[in-house]
């Protein structure tokens, strides 16, 4: 008995060790067929297609299988991929969240190909660097804007006694006055949130230059942390000044503003797609720039949420034919990013396509404003910051601890112990 | 050597011949996994960085404030669930066992129904019933039982109601089915005899039914204590932990130890090393407390 069970695990341990041995080398070996992973049908995956017919009118002989996987599920195939030291099953190309970015880097060193002279990074906005860099090699492919803008309807607005000219350079603090008059004025709250995603704290302190943890990207920065402090007392003005809608998952999320409960929402520009959804509200929506924190002397009318960059895996055949593909696309290809604004409203990071046509175009959904014009000026102004490892990991902390501070803790004692739990829990 | 030793060791061999194929499969997809899981948990990193650091790991899991959270809520899932379940599951087997009842198949299919949804399927509908414009709070403010929609979802305390409520619709009938077998099993003519000598049906059901079902409930008291300590697909699915933790298990914990935050894999193993032992501490209390004396 014993000695078959030693057997059967020597027999697994070797099949094991000689399956990481044969992939290997495989990432030398060329391929005419290449696969990508994204997760959104109705826009990285569309614009993965744009790409793909750019590229095939001069590389015909390519095969690219896009497949469209939930992002979820991505970050769990690549994780136990990598972990278990095979690469079978593994792509060539995959979408990563910034957030995120660093955290894969960190903890699988060679499975990513180091893109440096595929791409000319300083090509790409400087905030879009940090997450996709790392040890002073570039290795993605920066993609999407996650750039901020405060959406509102202009109608409900004017019922409750404002102009546009009343949203250019306000403050939260603004924001949530306005929020109260158009409750009293209309019975509409301001927005509408889930509190297990502070995705509205994210944005305002990277719009201060600041993070949940310190430049190096591990240390946690919560206790002194001032940006986050006042993100964290405005976020409570908001909930006692009564305007907010909570959800709990994105088509409630969506559905607040489609069925007009909500007046604005202050978010990534990927949302204008759901926003356009609702056909009925068309002419009414309008894009301001995002609030600015009051007590931040750095804080800008600009900020970030979400956004994500392409990565080649190392180890899969077929590896060079991929970083071609990317580089001769979303590296270069300046029409592909008007042809992505054009059919998708995804707005690149790629600067030498931050003008042109695409970008001047008046949207009738909007009110004839040029909202990608706009979008693209305020994508230069987001400040750059380390968004680190552990970005999720702290934000279930703070998730925790916001809860307590809506119940009444101070809020020195917040931010305390969530520094002394993070110190704690993050290697 | 004589004949009689060689036939045996020949039968012995054609059964270790019938048994090989299970035995390797068990030890290729249970105990090595097993015995690398135990290992994983020694060791420490982000992702594939892993180095051996001893029991750092298992010293984390006392100053894991998180960790505390999910099992202090797998717990209260478990006190309040285990017996909701159990008694529900009881009472309701001994109603439907009634051979005067109507439509008997009916009601008996009706309450097991839900056990052979899919999780995942069940936790989406549950998340629409009960989120703040969903049929349950229309229904109670249509009744004026609340002026307000509760936040069933959104409020820490409400959010665990939703959760057990969800999962005690999900399992009864589960154990409801094997009540009922078993309760095929007792003569009626104890009953009969009962009733002669005048046992109400009160008496019938503490004197009779409930001990002669005892190895059966204790049977689903650790299937259901087992499930309950593992339990993921509706947390996940309905709250995602939330609000701040407050729906958070153990399982969930795990999850987001893997692949939510920097993958730590080592950590996340003795976490689930932290369930596997809890499940046998409290399986042995389980077959002290109700067990006979040899179970």
């Amino acid at each position: 008995m014993w000695v078959l069970m030693l057997v059967t695990v020597l027999l697994l341990s070797a099949c094991s060790s000689g399956g990481g041995g044969n992939t290997a080398s495989e990432g030398e070996k060329a391929s005419n067929e290449i696969t990508i992973w994204a997760w959104d049908p109705s826009f990285n995956i569309a614009a993965l297609n744009t790409a793909k017919e750019a590229y095939a009118k001069d590389h015909p002989d390519l095969k690219i299988n896009i497949v469209e996987n939930a992002q979820d599920s991505i970050i769990q195939k690549l994780n136990t991929g990598l972990n278990s030291g095979t690469t079978n099953g593994l792509p060539n190309i995959v979408l990563i969240e910034d957030y995120r970015a660093q955290s894969f880097l960190n903890a699988y060193p060679d499975a990513f190909k180091d893109l440096s002279s595929i791409i000319n990074a300083s090509d790409f906005a400087d905030y879009k660097l940090g997450p996709t860099s790392f040890d002073g090699k570039q290795y993605g492919v920066p993609f999407d804007s996650g750039v901020t803008g405060f959406y509102y309807r202009t109608d409900l607005l004017e019922e409750a006694g404002y102009k546009a000219e009343d949203l250019q350079d306000i403050t939260w603090d603004d924001y949530i006055q306005i929020g109260k008059d158009v409750k009293a004025k209309t019975g509409k709250d301001s927005l509408t949130l889930d509190p297990n995603d502070l995705g509205l704290i994210r944005m305002m302190i990277q719009s201060a230059g600041k993070w949940y943890s310190a430049e190096d990207g591990k240390t946690p920065d919560l206790a002194g942390n001032e940006a986050l402090k006042e993100a964290f007392i405005t976020y409570k003005k908001m909930m006692d000044a009564n305007i907010v809608k909570l959800n709990s998952d994105w088509s409630q999320f969506v559905s607040a503003f489609n069925n007009g409960d909500v007046y604005s929402v202050p978010t990534g520009n990927w949302i204008t797609p759901s926003i356009r959804q609702e056909a009925s509200q068309s002419g009414k929506w309008a894009v301001a720039p995002l609030p600015k924190m009051a007590g931040q002397a750095n804080s800008v009318h600009a900020s970030n949420l979400g956004g994500s960059s392409f990565y080649v895996m190392n180890n899969v055949a077929g590896a060079d034919e991929a970083a071609d593909f990317l580089s001769k696309t979303f590296g270069s290809d300046e029409q592909l990013y008007q042809d992505l604004l054009n059919k998708i409203g995804a707005i690149g990071t790629y600067k030498p396509a931050a003008e042109g046509e695409a970008f001047e175009q008046a949207d009738d959904y909007f009110g004839g404003q040029k909202i990608f014009a706009d979008f693209a000026k305020w994508t230069q102004e987001i400040p750059s910051v380390n968004y680190g490892v552990n970005t999720y990991a702290i934000e279930d902390i703070l998730v925790v601890e916001m809860q307590n501070f809506l119940n009444g803790k101070a809020i020195d004692d917040v931010l305390a112990d969530a520094q002394k739990q993070a110190e704690a829990q993050l290697n | 050597m004589n004949t009689g030793d060689s036939l045996q060791k020949k039968n012995n061999l054609t059964g270790w011949a019938f048994i090989s194929l299970a035995v390797i499969g068990i030890v290729a997809f249970y105990f090595y996994p097993m015995l690398q899981a135990l290992l994983l948990s020694f060791k420490s990193g982000v992702g594939a960085n892993l180095e051996f650091t001893g029991l750092d790991n298992y010293k984390r899991l006392f100053i894991d404030t998180t960790f505390r959270t999910a099992v202090s809520n797998t717990f209260l899932y478990l006190i309040i669930q285990v017996p909701v379940m159990i008694i529900l599951g009881l009472f309701i087997s001994v109603l439907l066992n009634d051979s005067t009842l109507r439509f008997r198949s009916f009601f008996r299919t009706a309450i097991f129904l839900p056990c052979v949804t899919s999780l995942v399927a069940y936790s989406v509908v549950f998340k629409y019933l009960f989120s703040a414009d969903g049929m349950v709070n229309q229904f109670l403010m249509n009744l004026h039982v609340i002026a307000e929609p509760i936040q069933w979802i959104t409020d820490p305390f409400w959010a665990k109601i939703t959760i057990i409520i969800a999962v005690t619709w999900r399992w009864t009938g589960y154990n409801m089915i094997f009540y009922l077998s078993s309760l095929q099993n007792i003569d009626q003519s104890i009953y009969e005899a009962a009733r002669i000598d005048g046992a109400n049906a009160f008496t019938q059901f503490f004197k009779i039914t409930v001990p002669l079902l005892k190895p059966i409930i204790l049977f689903t008291s650790i299937t259901s204590t087992i499930g309950t300590l593992q339990i993921f697909d509706e947390i996940m699915n309905i709250t995602k932990g939330g609000p701040g933790n407050a729906t958070m298990s153990i399982s969930q914990y795990i999850y987001n130890l893997s692949f939510k935050y920097s993958p730590d894999f080592g950590y996340a193993a003795t976490v689930s090393y932290s369930i596997v032992l809890m499940i046998i501490v409290l399986s042995i209390i389980q077959f002290k407390v109700a067990g006979d004396k040899n179970g």
